[in-house]
């Protein structure tokens, strides 16, 4: 039914809106492919659901390649942890009603040296053309994995689970959180599940920069999708900076106004942008920010607004890229 | 269904102009975006191996410190900037190996033909035949008669399932060693589950009860007999190696066989098996303190697979030959010939498949060990070891631990610590020479700080990556990484009590 679509390629169609949702088990995923059905619910819209597993480097587990353990569960009968996870993400899109049961359904596999499993990947694909994909891949490490998939199948949208272990500054700096990892590296929109429930619409950090503004236009696109309300904040550091930040929010309130969505709530604040926001946070579902274009070595130095509220805040964080 | 999936299409009606305006400005921005990130994303990537290579430049171009020679500073070096690629894992683990040698001929100038040696020792026999007779075992499929058996004798109670469990997984890991048992008991345990129940979160703690019972029980039977762990093996060859001298009478108690090793661990071990069972039952109360319907389950599916055959025993026949070759054996013809021979005799008598065995050990490792042993023996060599020894009791000697129990207590902490990081049979490679040095410069017995050493280096309960047997047992999905934390810290307290209970009281009685 689709002729570009061989030997397990995602095909690279750019008028699709494509969403990577990346499954581990954790409820804080599912709750990012809740999130992600209510974005992808048109037909023009194709959810992968991704879940990476490492490969063994074998010294962990003392020489004995963890594969002997995992093929001994299958001869148990035993289904591995990543195969049941997507499964249980497939189900509840069908309980959402976003995955139909008359869907067609194409299996791929690819092996990959050193592990029994190698490349899975199941492809749902209703009448329309709507996709849905369960992909489990094999990867060096998890964020790698989750790039790479980008590279296959271009993203507007991945979705990822905040890590528990993110706020351990000290392995951080060893290990940096997949979370980030991904953030800092992927070449699109990311957001941060962190107890991500849809329905309480986007608030939009500006700061009347191009790449805020170019934020403002490309929520809006993503929050027309899920019907969210959209909410505008700038905050300047001082007393004098007051003026301009109700300026940018105009600015912003315009913008959105010609595309014809009206801002619900519109806050102007004065102090520490991160603290500000973060404390603005909660209200909404998620806080969405540009990317601050900082080369990696600035941010390394001197961090970025973006960075540290999406560290440190209470709730979701989408990067607009 | 479609009815509801029509509703779905209608919610998203994107405004046309919108749709068009943004995706357009993103897909022209990508190929130069892609390209940067890429180079970019490379360095990141490999930015660990760059700050090892610059630590280990800027110490080599540091003047000496006292009382070091050029040589020992240079292995010195070599030593922290592996630790930090072996614990970074900036580039894949061999490769660290493969840069130890490199390093040794030609930073030091060492022969290679010297090198070549150090790297292949009887301790690395021992560690490739081991891996090699694990994947043979797991391959026989004993699994499912050792749970018949276990859930025959512990009848169906919870806490009696755990100890079983923990008690079966401790005694076969302190002989074939704790990975091997982990892979075959994991399936038994994650069965019991399932048959409890199919949703995990309603079995959530007693699925840490019974998977930790397996993880735990293999890690601290580890330290039962030389074939245990491969840390035992390495100790036992450093003990050789740095203090046997065949002319010196005095120095024959530094040749600790398999029989001897038991006398000192295995005690402990068995000490430490009921602890395990009660720290668990004690932090995640089971949800069902009865799991006789998945019992009887269980019991279904083993008699589907009728009585042993033939192949089965003949297994059990020649792993008991194996076991009889260390315990009798070990002290004439080394661990290491005697592990190589049981994978011989498996594979001659076509018990398992060479490929099942090329797949399912990693080579790497055993090539990382060797490395790691060369390391060790020749920091030993130019002195580096009694540098840092000297220097780290003199840390020590204010707080009063620079002898007795004190010190004892410092080097678990060491090993606890550097165990964590990385895995406890390298831990132990690179820690041996130092502490082995530092008894003799704190003029404690070599042979209770080097089983205080091997001993402690299988405490790393806390992580993931801690023990080969919690690496494998996280494999299952049942556990998040934070019940580690939740339980690991008890874990480590009890065993580090009771073996330096053993090491005051019990280890004197048998005249140390």
């Amino acid at each position: 039914m689709n002729d570009e679509n061989k030997a397990g390629q995602e095909e690279n169609s750019e008028d699709r809106f494509r969403i990577l949702v990346c499954i581990d088990g954790s409820d804080e995923s599912y709750r990012g492919l809740k999130y992600a059905a209510k974005l992808g619910g048109g037909i023009d819209a194709d959810i992968v659901l991704l879940y990476v597993r490492p490969i063994d480097q074998g010294l962990r587990s003392g020489g004995l390649q963890v594969d002997v353990a995992r093929s001994n569960m299958l001869d148990w009968g035993l289904e591995l942890p990543g195969i049941k996870y997507l499964k249980k993400g497939r189900d509840m899109l069908v309980e959402l009603g976003v995955l139909g049961e008359d869907w067609e359904e194409q299996h791929f596999h690819s092996d990959v040296s050193g592990t029994t499993l190698g490349d899975n990947k199941i492809d749902y694909v209703s009448k329309n053309g709507k996709k849905v994909v369960l992909k489990l891949k094999v990867a060096t490490d998890i964020a790698s994995g989750v790039l790479d998939q980008w590279e296959i199948g271009r993203y507007d949208l991945i979705i990822v689970g905040a890590s528990s272990r993110w706020k351990g500054g000290f392995k951080s700096f060893w290990d940096p959180a997949v979370a980030e990892k991904i953030v800092v590296h992927a070449p699109c929109s990311v957001i941060i599940a962190r107890d991500l429930e849809a329905g309480n619409g986007h608030l939009i950090c500006t700061d009347g920069s191009e790449a805020a503004m170019h934020t403002v236009r490309s929520d809006a696109y993503l929050a027309s999708r899920c019907k969210c309300p959209i909410s505008l904040i700038a905050v300047s550091h001082d007393i004098e900076g007051e003026e301009e930040a109700k300026a940018n929010i105009e600015a912003a309130r315009k913008e959105l106004k010609g595309m014809g969505i009206d801002v619900v709530d519109a806050i102007v604040k004065v102090g520490n942008p991160v603290d500000e926001i973060i404390e603005a946070g909660p209200d909404y579902s998620l806080i969405v920010l540009a990317d601050s274009g900082k080369s990696g070595l600035e941010r390394f130095f001197m961090g970025s607004v973006a960075f540290k509220v999406m560290e440190n805040a209470h709730n979701s964080v989408m990067i607009v890229r | 269904m479609i009815k509801r999936l029509g509703n779905v299409d209608s919610v998203t009606k994107v405004p046309k102009a919108l749709s068009r305006a943004v995706p357009k400005t993103i897909t022209k921005a990508v190929p130069r975006l892609l390209k940067r990130r890429k180079n970019y994303l490379y360095f990141w990537q490999k930015r660990w191996f760059f700050i090892a290579l610059a630590v280990g430049w800027g110490l080599l171009s540091m003047p000496l410190p006292d009382g070091l020679t050029q040589q020992g500073m240079i292995i010195l070096t070599m030593s922290i900037v592996a630790t930090i690629l072996f614990i970074t894992e900036p580039v894949p683990l061999p490769t660290v190996a493969l840069m130890i040698i490199v390093g040794q001929v030609f930073l030091m100038g060492v022969d290679s033909k010297e090198v070549a040696k150090s790297m292949m020792s009887d301790s690395v026999l021992f560690i490739m035949g081991s891996l090699m007779l694990a994947v043979a075992v797991v391959k026989q499929k004993l699994d499912t008669r050792i749970a018949w058996l276990l859930v025959r004798v512990t009848g169906t109670s919870t806490a009696r399932i755990a100890f079983g469990i923990s008690f079966v997984s401790g005694i076969l890991a302190s002989f074939v060693g704790e990975h091997t048992v982990a892979a075959m008991m994991l399936p038994v345990g994650i069965t019991i589950i399932q048959l409890t129940s199919d949703d995990p979160k309603k079995v959530r703690n007693l699925a840490a009860v019974l998977l930790f019972s397996i993880s735990y029980g293999c890690s601290v039977a580890g330290i039962g007999t030389p074939s245990g762990g491969a840390r035992n093996a390495i100790m036992i060859g450093y003990w050789k190696e740095f203090f046997y001298d065949p002319t010196n009478p005095e120095t024959f108690m530094f040749l600790i066989d398999y029989v001897h090793w038991m006398m000192y661990a295995y005690p402990l071990f068995l000490l430490q098996l009921p602890f395990v069972t009660m720290i668990l039952l004690f932090t995640f109360r089971p949800e069902y303190r009865n799991l006789s319907r998945a019992i009887v389950k269980l019991r279904h599916k083993v008699e589907e697979q009728g009585k042993m055959k033939v192949g089965d025993w003949a297994a059990i026949i020649i792993f008991f030959i194996t076991l009889l070759g260390w315990i009798f054996a070990s002290s004439d013809y080394g661990m290491g010939t005697i592990a190589i021979f049981g994978a011989v005799i498996f594979l001659a008598s076509g018990l398992v498949k060479w490929p099942d065995i090329n797949s399912g050990v990693n080579w790497g490792v055993v090539l990382l060990y060797g490395a790691a042993i060369s390391l060790g023996l020749q920091m030993m060599e130019t002195g580096a070891a009694i540098w840092i020894a000297e220097h780290f009791l003199a840390i020590l000697a204010p707080l009063g631990a620079d002898s007795g129990i004190g010190l004892w207590a410092a080097v678990s902490a060491l090993t606890t610590l550097v165990t964590n990081t990385m895995s406890n049979g390298a831990a132990v490679a690179v820690l041996g020479p130092i502490v082995l040095k530092l008894a003799v410069a704190a003029d404690e017995s070599p042979i209770v700080i080097g089983y205080i050493t091997a001993i402690s280096s299988a405490f790393a309960y806390l992580t993931v990556v801690g023990t080969p047997a919690s690496t494998i047992v996280y494999a299952s999905g049942y556990l998040k990484t934070t019940d580690f934390l939740k339980v690991g810290w008890k874990m480590a307290l009890a065993s580090t009590i009771i073996m330096l209970f053993g090491a005051a009281v019990y280890w004197p009685l048998l005249g140390v």
